[in-house]
């Protein structure tokens, strides 16, 4: 939930990293932590249970500076992917402003990510948020993979599982390099200032 | 033959080092099965005998995830972060940090930390407004902590107290007889893996994407009143115009707010924002008939957000 300060003239939302168990959210916040330190505006906390899996979430404050006239901060969150802590996922998605969505490129995970998919739109409409409208981006995580000789999925076939609906802006990824991270924090950034502008009008 | 099952092993390796045990076990036994059928491979003995090995070493992993904890204490310091960061109302002034420390108090107890909550809530047991709501959830964390006794204690405390009143100890009262009744019963087991494989995504209308304000929280700037707050919910919109019931009881509001009057702080709740912004009371009509006799419907005309 975004809060407004009209009279400190500052805007603070949520955005969280969603997607099935081991695609890699975790590891997209890592990276922003270290590729991103000027605007990083505190630690990075992360809750962690057995084998590194997030537990509770990860947290990154960022610290925009100022857009339009007004101060914007960004706290970053990871849900824990694995599907038996479905309460804690839908808490940490609680008062979200916009979402990047991580799926899995290999073939193996093919099913886990439309679950998640699905998953994210049922947590969505218990907030009664619609995966319609709110600000989304999907990453394809892991394509550095091919070159090892794992199979993973063709974009096709990717946009074909989770895009051919939501039709959102979607970028091929590989967390542990770096590759294409930051554009999809980018572009989810930019869709969710222009709802929040359209909403609470703040650049008026 | 030989590289088809080194292909399959290296695939079966990754993903065992990406955490993915399941996956990896999978394929460590497609490889079982593709040795043992095949005759032309040389050591095959010593190579069955390795992946067995490694089956029993994933196991191992397997069975040390699924029984990981799921509520670790925490530290002091992670916390305070989990009550701040979760409680939505924040807020830098006096106003509102209550429902702050409530709505932390609550995601302490939902990350399973409930001792901390439990010193949460009974801080939170001075104000007259929360009390109810938060010796509820003392006796809810007490409950999902199985110490019944402790709730009871917690409980017959409370009555030979006069911290509360005779209507609020009522109140929970009930609500507490409702518990202990609730968690008589078995727990039904949700199997949550049974959902079915299909990313197919039921579509919504398209409404009108308008800024729906579902609850006011109006703070008093002068006046006998100044800086109490009040939260009200609204019970109907339309435009930049909000609608409020008051009830005939609710004195201080029914005295406060009449046509005309400024309301320089006001916080607008939103699905999507808190709002700090100002009002003005547009009218104020006495309801004539039905179930809300006698109390009156406020109109608010939100000045700026
Ligand atoms: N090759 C490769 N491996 C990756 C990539 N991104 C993540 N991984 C690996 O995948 C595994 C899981 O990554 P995490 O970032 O912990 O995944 P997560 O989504 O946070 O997982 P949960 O917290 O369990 O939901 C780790 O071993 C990572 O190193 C990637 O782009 N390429
Ligand atoms: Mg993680």
């Amino acid at each position: 939930m975004a809060v407004f300060n009209i009279k400190k003239r500052e805007i603070e939302c949520k955005i969280v990293y969603y997607g099935p168990g081991r695609c890699g959210k975790t590891t997209n916040l890592e990276y922003i932590f270290k590729s991103h330190k000027k605007q990083i505006d505190g630690e990075m906390v992360s809750i962690n249970t057995e084998g590194d899996r997030t537990l509770f979430f990860d947290f990154l404050p960022l610290e925009l500076g100022k857009i339009k006239g007004c101060d914007v901060r960004v706290q970053l969150f990871t849900v824990p992917g694995q599907v038996q802590y479905s309460s804690t996922r839908k808490l940490v998605l609680k008062g979200v402003d916009g979402i990047v969505f991580v799926a899995d490129s290999m073939e193996v995970r093919r099913e886990k990510n439309m679950l998640s998919l699905k998953d994210l739109q049922h947590n969505l409409k218990e907030y009664n948020m619609n995966i319609f409208k709110i600000p989304l981006v999907l990453q394809y995580n892991k394509r550095d993979l091919a070159e090892e000789g794992i199979p993973i999925m063709s974009i096709e076939k990717m946009e074909k599982d989770l895009n051919r609906q939501i039709k959102v802006p979607s970028f091929p990824g590989s967390a542990v390099k770096g590759d294409g991270i930051g554009k999809s924090l980018q572009s989810c950034l930019q869709l969710t200032l222009q709802y929040l502008n359209k909403q609470l009008n703040w650049t008026k | 033959m030989n590289n088809k099952i080194k292909s399959i092993l290296k695939q079966a390796e990754l993903y065992r080092s990406q955490g993915l045990l399941n996956e990896a076990r999978e394929k460590y036994q497609t490889i079982l099965d593709l040795i043992r059928k095949t005759d032309q491979i040389k050591n095959k003995d010593k190579l069955l005998e390795g992946l067995e090995k490694k089956m029993i070493l994933l196991e191992k992993d397997i069975e040390l995830v699924t029984s990981a904890p799921t509520t670790p204490e925490m530290s002091e310091h992670v916390n305070t972060l989990i009550k701040k960061l979760f409680s939505f109302t924040k807020d830098s002034e006096k106003s509102t940090e209550d429902d702050a420390a409530l709505e932390g108090a609550i995601a302490l107890a939902k990350f399973g930390q409930f001792d901390g909550a439990i010193v949460e809530f009974g801080k939170l047991l001075e104000i007259d407004r929360l009390r109810v709501t938060s010796a509820k959830n003392i006796l809810r964390c007490h409950l999902t902590l199985e110490s019944k006794d402790d709730a009871l204690n917690q409980f017959a405390e409370w009555e030979s107290s006069d911290l509360f009143s005779p209507e609020q100890l009522e109140k929970i009262r009930v609500l507490f007889n409702d518990m202990l009744e609730k968690k008589g019963m078995a727990a039904s087991q949700v199997n949550e893996q049974a959902e079915e494989a299909a990313a197919e995504i039921d579509e919504q209308d398209d409404e009108e994407e308008i800024l729906d304000i579902s609850a006011v929280a109006i703070t008093f700037d002068s006046g006998p009143h100044k800086g109490e707050q009040f939260e009200l919910d609204v019970s109907f919109q339309s435009g930049n115009i909000i609608s409020l019931i008051i009830s005939s009881n609710d004195e201080v509001l029914v005295e406060s707010l009449k046509v005309g009057v400024k309301l320089e702080e006001v916080h607008f709740y939103s699905p999507i924002a808190i709002f700090r912004g100002s009002g003005v009371v547009s009218a104020m009509t006495q309801i004539k008939s039905g179930p809300k006799k006698g109390d009156f419907s406020l109109d608010i005309k939100i000045e700026s957000i």
